[in-house]
């Protein structure tokens, strides 16, 4: 969502892409005509590196799964990761009985593609394998599950604490068949190259550059399923030679950054070739909340109020997406959510005068242009992976921008892993990163400011890096985990919307997409801005979502 | 014999230091496999939580052990060529994934070595014997040209004109996708046209090189005295450009030839990146940005062993080619 592209490789990368900027809109749209032929739908696959390896294990983690393992294997419910909302699979429903205790109903008449019944039996059995081996819960719902059983058609999960929000987890956990799994004897290492699933789609043929599904024929609501054969073309993981390959017209639905989409992509079949864009995270300034001056929050206010976020989105990601609410929310997609009393959606313009207000609070002065505390001027490193070129270009901007109001930056740009290794361990001042983008405002408030992520400098957490810790967050936090009822969970949402606008922990500045490329000479119903119903990912389980939405075109 | 003695002690003092170096250069690299992955997961846009982190922490492979019970295992099982499994997908083996990579860069990137010396020395021998006529200078000219052409962005041009505006070729890969790697005719013509533009980029840019140095040979040969000898003597002068200077002129390239050889194993890492070339040069890429240290040891492993013994080789046939070194 918040990348230009699905993998990046090393600077070649950028000379090809300015390349491709210059020459294509030269181009003639001469081969925008070979997609599928009828009946076939494809997607832009995985990255093969540089082939594929058939892993069908919908438990192996996403670089080693074949994203097209969504579509064999289906959970319980999928909730949409614009609002939140479900779309119900195996299960018809679920509900809390109490804040710890959630009931689902299962669907009944469903069928493995062996012919075999599924029962709630395979979903007990799944959640115990996952028990079982801990390497395969990539989700962690057995840090928040206590215990789960059966009787008839429901299904039992109980909490160890009351967590309503993570629902949306354990309903997202793919359901493998007892009958099979029962008898793998290492499913970790399982590469499961015959699947046997629930849902709509099962493997025909497998090569290490493509793969190919047919249709299910048992599914349970195969009436709404049109296509009868998707293939997956591997992608290569050199980012500039995918979008030659995805202006060339060659799948019906593909997920890339294309630079000035209008000219290199729509223009090409402006009949057929459409894209949607929206908001699918948000990138910020995460503060190094152990060290002064970003433990003051006048210091943190300053620095938000000196940035121009219009012109860094601009800059950042050619203004596809737009500048972020401070409230945390992505909107409009969580607008249902947004605290009322916030002034201007918690939007914040630039103002530099007030910058200068919120820096004298926190004791700076501007000397001789720099601005300083008892004669010490203020200078900052901000950390970004070099190969993640929205935010490097996000980065400049804001060391262009607070440099004017007399802060002296210096970026550090190196390798993913390095930057994933220092700010994991807390050594680093500021840092780019994405915050939220689930679509669940608990999942994504708690993931970044819970206390509990916030472990001692060179201690790794992925979650809270900035170490943020405020008992108030944390009591709103269990509030709402622990709320059933909408008018409880919105008010502890507002709270926690009000920290994020006052205490700024994050230095949120835009959002980033989520970059999906449709074309309907075969299919229509794809995601857009008039049916938002899920985003345009083809990494992630929104692709079963969508494949029951497309129509013939 | 001592001559061979002393080779052998050094190559195998040398493949000790390259093994060793080996090991230890990997690990000097900042983040670890862990890091990589979780690099990877993010660059798609999912959000990383904790516990992925600890679930792809217990899938992959990591380091065991402290660093000299590591460098142990390791000795140990290079003595028996067990490379084990990739940590980034442990259901494969190192030697899988080599396997699989390798013949694509021994042909592809063997076939142009040999087809590059074999053009380039015959346009060097050319342009030595007509030193300073126009045809000298075009072939001169045109060698600078397209040694200022850096590799991958030579691959990059091709690939951009030849084959996304005019459609000649595909944009990537070392064959049409669903096609399964085999020996019929039909999938090998698939492959060939595949190859073409990483064979002519590999091909244009390495050329210069063989032309430089056969032409600079032959020019010095030429003001030997057994060539004026020969000269005199009435010979036709074809004769005296193939069978006098030009052999004499040949020595030092093919040493260069033999070492050039040896590096074939190691493949064109920016030039199959460009393509997506399924070959060992793309694989060491990806091995190096996932953290991979098995496969990355393995490869390295590989390409200094090869490189080694094509050194070694040359040594030998060196001395044979010319006695003096002998002694």
């Amino acid at each position: 969502m918040t990348r230009h592209s699905r993998v990046r490789s090393a600077a070649v990368c950028a000379a090809v892409a300015s390349i491709a900027v210059l020459g294509l809109s030269a181009c003639k749209g001469a081969n925008s005509n070979n997609t599928s032929a009828a009946g076939v739908l494809t997607i832009q696959g995985d990255a093969g590196d540089p082939t594929l390896t058939a892993n069908f294990n919908p438990f192996a983690p996403p670089p080693n799964q074949l994203e097209g393992t969504r579509l064999i294997y289906e959970p319980l419910e999928i909730p949409s990761s614009v609002d939140g909302k479900y779309t119900p699979f195996l299960a018809t429903g679920f509900t809390f009985t109490d804040p710890k205790t959630l009931v689902y109903t299962l669907r009944s008449g469903v069928k493995w593609s062996d012919g075999k019944p599924f029962s709630s039996a395979d979903v007990v059995f799944t959640f115990n394998l996952l028990k079982k081996n801990a390497a395969l819960d990539t989700t962690g719902v057995w840090t928040q599950m206590s215990n789960i059983t059966a009787s008839g058609n429901k299904v039992t999960v109980a909490f160890k604490t009351p967590n309503v929000p993570f629902a949306t987890t354990v309903a997202a956990v793919p359901i493998v068949a007892q009958h099979l799994w029962a008898s793998v004897k290492d499913p970790v290492k399982y590469t499961n190259t015959k699947p046997v699933g629930t849902g709509p789609f099962m493997l025909d043929t497998f090569a290490p550059t493509q793969y190919v599904f047919k249709k299910n024929p048992t599914y349970w609501q195969a009436s709404k399923i049109v296509p009868t054969q998707i293939k997956f073309p591997a992608q290569s993981s050199n980012q500039s030679t995918n979008q030659l390959d995805v202006t060339s017209g060659k799948f019906d639905w593909s997920y890339n950054f294309l630079p000035d989409v209008k000219k290199t992509y729509v223009a090409k079949d402006p009949k057929h070739n459409s894209y949607w864009f929206p908001p699918g995270g948000t990138i910020g300034l995460f503060l190094n909340l152990t060290k002064s001056p970003y433990t003051d929050a006048n210091f943190r206010k300053g620095l938000s109020l000196a940035l121009n976020r219009d012109t860094i989105a601009q800059k950042a990601v050619n203004g596809y997406t737009g500048p972020a609410s401070l409230s945390g929310l992505i909107l409009p997609n969580l607008e249902q959510y947004l605290d009322p009393s916030l002034p201007n959606k918690g939007n914040v313009t630039q103002n530099s005068s007030a910058a200068m207000a919120a820096f004298q609070q926190a004791g700076f002065t501007k000397q001789g242009g720099k601005l300083s505390k008892g004669g010490k001027a203020v200078s900052m490193t901000i950390v970004a992976p070099n190969n993640f070129t929205d935010w490097v270009a996000a980065a400049k901007e804001v060391k262009t921008q607070l440099g004017a109001v007399g802060i002296s930056v210096s970026l550090d740009l190196p390798q993913f892993a390095q930057y994933q290794q220092a700010i994991a361990a807390g050594k680093f001042d500021v840092a780019f990163g994405g915050f939220g983008g689930t679509g669940i405002p608990y999942t994504d408030f708690n993931n970044a400011l819970n206390s509990k992520f916030a472990t001692p400098i060179n201690t790794a957490t992925v979650n809270n890096f900035e170490r943020f810790k405020d008992p108030t967050v944390d009591q709103a936090l269990t509030t709402l985990a622990a709320s059933t009822a909408a008018g409880a969970q919105k008010q502890a949402i507002y709270k926690l919307e009000q920290v994020m606008y006052n205490q700024v922990p994050i230095v949120l500045l835009y959002y980033g997409g989520s970059w999906g490329l449709f074309s309907t000479k075969h299919y229509t119903g794809w995601p857009s801005a008039s049916d938002p119903y899920m985003l345009p990912t083809t990494y992630n389980n929104a692709m079963l979502v969508i494949l029951t939405h497309l129509k013939k075109a | 014999m001592r001559y061979v003695l002393t080779k052998i002690g050094l190559f195998v003092l040398t493949l000790w230091a390259a093994v060793t170096l080996n090991f230890i250069l990997p690990r000097l690299m900042p983040g670890s496999p862990l890091d990589a992955a979780l690099a990877k997961l993010a660059s798609t846009g999912q959000q990383v939580t904790n516990a992925q982190r600890r679930a792809i922490e217990a899938q992959l492979g990591s380091p065991h052990g402290n660093v000299f019970s590591q460098y142990w295992d390791y000795l140990g099982n290079l003595a028996h060529l067990q490379f084990g499994r990739s940590f980034t997908d442990p259901t494969r083996t190192v030697a899988s994934s080599i396997a699989k990579a390798l013949p694509w860069t021994l042909v592809l990137v063997g076939a142009t070595t040999i087809f590059a010396f074999v053009i380039g020395t015959l346009l060097g021998v050319y342009a030595g014997w007509r030193r300073g006529k126009k045809a000298d200078t075009a072939v001169t000219l045109g060698a600078t040209f397209f040694a200022a052409f850096p590799p991958f962005w030579l691959g990059l041009l091709l690939l951009y004109v030849l084959a996304f505006k005019l459609d000649w070729f595909a944009i990537k890969g070392g064959y049409s996708e669903g096609l399964t790697p085999n020996l019929s005719l039909s999938f090998l013509s698939d492959a060939v046209q595949h190859s073409v533009l990483p064979a002519l980029t590999l091909a244009i840019t390495s050329l210069s090189g063989w032309v430089f140095g056969m032409r600079n040979n032959m020019i010095n040969t030429l003001g030997e005295d057994y060539v004026t000898f020969a000269e005199a003597n009435g010979l036709r002068s074809r004769t005296v450009a193939t069978r006098y200077a030009a052999r004499n002129a040949l020595l030092p390239n093919v040493t260069a030839f033999g070492l050039s050889l040896g590096a074939v194993v190691g493949g064109s890492v920016l030039v199959e990146g460009v393509f997506s070339y399924p070959g060992l040069g793309h694989l060491l890429f990806e091995a190096v940005s996932n953290h991979d240290f098995p496969l990355m040891q393995a490869l390295f492993l590989v390409i200094t062993v090869s490189m080694l013994v094509a050194i070694f080789i040359v040594d030998l046939l060196y001395a044979r080619l010319d006695p003096r070194v002998r002694r």
